[in-house]
């Protein structure tokens, strides 16, 4: 079986930046509670009608003019999202659209902030399986018209930016080199410790205007914060190990780790506990805050773009959000 | 080694009467997750199997539980599968062979031996059964099947094609909620639009159906090198009924070898297919050895085929 290997990196943030003193004129908050618990001092808004489509397709013509291809090479469009454009069909349809290659598969994958390296390891599999030999990977979410922004929402609301990248994914002949490992995984009984509850197909009715303006705020993503921060800093040791594990390697061998960017805190206690130095974990979630399905590629292409990844590197993506799902990639880059 | 069906359930709620139309609709308050687990039981029994063995689980649906997380992690919790990962996708009518080619390709690459995979829809409480969202409405049913793709040493899943033409997403969709609106998602005004029900141009959708599916359907039967005569039942997944009728005349298949699940059930989405094989396999009419092909054309567009030998 052959190997398949990331060929090329694109991202796209929407212009306008929100910074921390910014959201005090919608809800009580500060830049120093914000910047403590999280770690994050600004992110980007998109505007018009901007949806995740729309920067997805900008994220994708940069990772397909990176890897040297065109959207006629490309076999397979995997969108990962948890804000889609419409409600159905796909985000993944208006994507293609967009950059227009009519024919092609495109689906989306839902498994929130795993739902990049869910995507990456399906495509991982199209492509080592010789089904496709290009494949592009898309993550991309526009938060912003989906979160609670006044003093009620503010815990969740604060840590949400909009963004999106993307990566495209073809064959490698070196089977030492590319995508070494994909491991995914899922804990449901904690569906609704982080969670957006309406529009919920198991309301009757779907809708109601107390779902939408309602004191409870049912369309607004809840979170208990404590809790997943809890089951995070175990979860994403563990998910790391296990791919270290099925290579051969040791936490040392690691060059770059590119932990999913949910909470900056969460990114120092996982260094921490697998005694990795500064210098070998990425972090950008302090100019973006958490974008959920964008996060990993939008850090991937700037740790390349800053010179932090050479070849021959390993370099260890890993996800751990919603669901709860949890997930990691080993590379040699 | 490729993927093969190792074992199949489906579970169908109660056929009720919604505004003059008799319809399998889950009337209690369940999502897709709790249809698709009663579904799950009998296709791992059928198996041999229990949620234990289960090592990946693809779910299909466009109308999940709740708006994340997905309904695989709620069907994860409800079979017990401990910490197996949860894939959510969505390719709308499509979505079983999307799941299908997901899961046999995740099972050739020897990463999983045992995938369940869901195609699972309520629909009911998502749909206008007024006068003026009838015509929509009454197309649709609730329900659910499971299939179990492993490692077989039969054929299996000898064939499999899936496609997308994004051209044309507004002419099957259910534009609301919707990320793109600006500043919010979904309002009380356009609760009161009724802009959160999808819309057919049912021309349209009827024309890509009987385009798309003779077309998919030669497609896996030539990568199989199967003639139409050889396939002992087609099953077509099309939210109209008559589509699969007038495809099946062009294949000039006789209506015994013609499957079409939503001319019994409504139209039940990523259910469709596995719940008419399902039904299939309980009643006899299939058996060890048949070669199955199922189509399907929807919402996306998205559409495809498998050929499959059980």
């Amino acid at each position: 079986m052959r190997n398949s290997r990331i060929l090329g990196v694109g991202r796209y943030v929407p212009p306008r930046v929100v910074t921390n003193d910014d959201l005090k004129a919608c809800m009580d908050t500060s830049d120093e509670w914000i910047q403590q618990r999280t770690g994050i001092r600004e992110r980007h808004y998109s505007e018009g009608s901007t949806g995740a489509a729309d920067m997805g397709a900008e994220a994708a013509r940069e990772a397909l003019a990176r890897a040297g291809k065109t959207i006629e090479d490309i076999d397979c469009i995997i969108f990962a999202t948890l804000s889609p454009d419409v409600d159905m069909p796909a985000s993944a349809c208006l994507l293609q659209n967009l950059l227009g290659r009519p024919g092609i598969p495109a689906f989306d994958v839902r498994n929130q902030c795993s739902g990049f390296l869910y995507s990456l390891a399906t495509a991982d599999k199209f492509v080592k399986t010789g089904l496709y030999d290009h494949v592009l990977v898309v993550g991309g979410e526009v938060h912003s018209t989906g979160i609670d922004l006044t003093t009620r929402g503010r815990e969740v609301a604060v840590i949400f930016g909009d963004g999106a990248g993307a990566v495209v994914v073809g064959p490698e002949d070196d089977p030492r080199r590319g995508i070494l490992s994909t491991h995914l995984h899922a804990e449901g009984r904690f569906a609704e410790k982080l969670w957006l509850e309406c529009a919920a197909s198991r309301e009757r009715p779907r809708f109601t205007e107390e779902m939408i303006s309602g004191e409870a705020g049912r369309m607004f993503p809840k979170m208990e914060g404590r809790y997943v921060f809890r089951h995070a800093v175990t979860r994403f040791p563990e998910v790391i190990r296990e791919a270290l594990d099925a290579g051969g390697f040791s936490a040392q061998d690691i060059d770059l780790l590119i932990p999913h960017q949910a909470n900056l805190r969460i990114s120092q206690m996982v260094a921490l506990g697998l005694e990795l130095p500064d210098e070998k974990v990425f972090n950008n979630i302090q100019r973006y805050g958490n974008t959920t399905a964008g996060s990993i590629p939008i850090a991937l292409y700037e740790a390349l773009d800053e010179g932090r990844i050479q070849a021959g590197n390993l370099v260890c993506l890993a996800a751990f959000g919603a669901g709860f799902t949890w997930a990691s990639a080993l590379m040699r880059w | 080694m490729n993927g093969t069906l190792l074992g199949v359930g489906h579970h169908l709620p109660a056929v009720v009467e919604q505004a003059g139309v008799r319809r399998p609709l889950a009337l209690e308050p369940v999502g897709p997750s709790t249809l698709a687990a009663r579904a799950a039981a009998p296709a791992l029994a059928q198996a041999g199997l229990t949620a234990a063995d289960v090592d990946f689980i693809i779910f299909a649906t466009m109308t999940p539980d709740v708006t994340f997380p997905g309904a695989g992690c709620y069907l994860q919790d409800q079979l017990g599968c401990d910490t197996v990962g949860a894939l959510d996708l969505r390719a709308q009518c499509a979505g079983f062979i999307y799941g299908l080619v997901i899961a046999d390709r995740f099972v050739r690459a020897g990463i999983y031996e045992r995938v369940l995979l869901a195609g699972a829809e309520v629909h009911s409480s998502g749909l206008d059964y007024s006068a003026r969202g009838l015509p929509v409405a009454r197309l649709y049913g609730d329900g659910a099947g499971v299939a179990i793709v492993g490692r077989g040493d039969g054929d299996g899943i000898r064939a499999a094609a899936i496609h997308c033409d994004g051209r044309q997403h507004a002419k099957f969709w259910c534009e609301y909620p919707a990320s793109r609106q600006h500043p919010v998602r979904m309002t009380v005004d356009d609760l009161r639009a009724g802009r959160h029900f999808p819309t057919i141009d049912v021309e349209a959708v009827r024309r890509f159906g009987e385009e798309s599916l003779p077309a998919v359907i030669a497609e896996v039967l030539e990568a199989a090198g199967t003639k139409v005569d050889q396939v002992d039942r087609f099953i077509i997944g099309h939210v109209l009924p008559e589509v699969g009728e007038t495809v099946g005349t062009r294949l000039g298949v006789a209506s015994s070898r013609l499957n079409i699940p939503a001319a019994r059930h409504g139209h039940l989405t990523a259910a469709a297919l596995p719940v008419a094989l399902s039904e299939e396999i309980a009643g006899g009419g299939l058996g060890e050895g048949a070669i199955v092909c199922f189509a399907a054309s929807g919402a996306g567009f998205a559409w495809g085929a498998a050929l499959v030998t059980l």
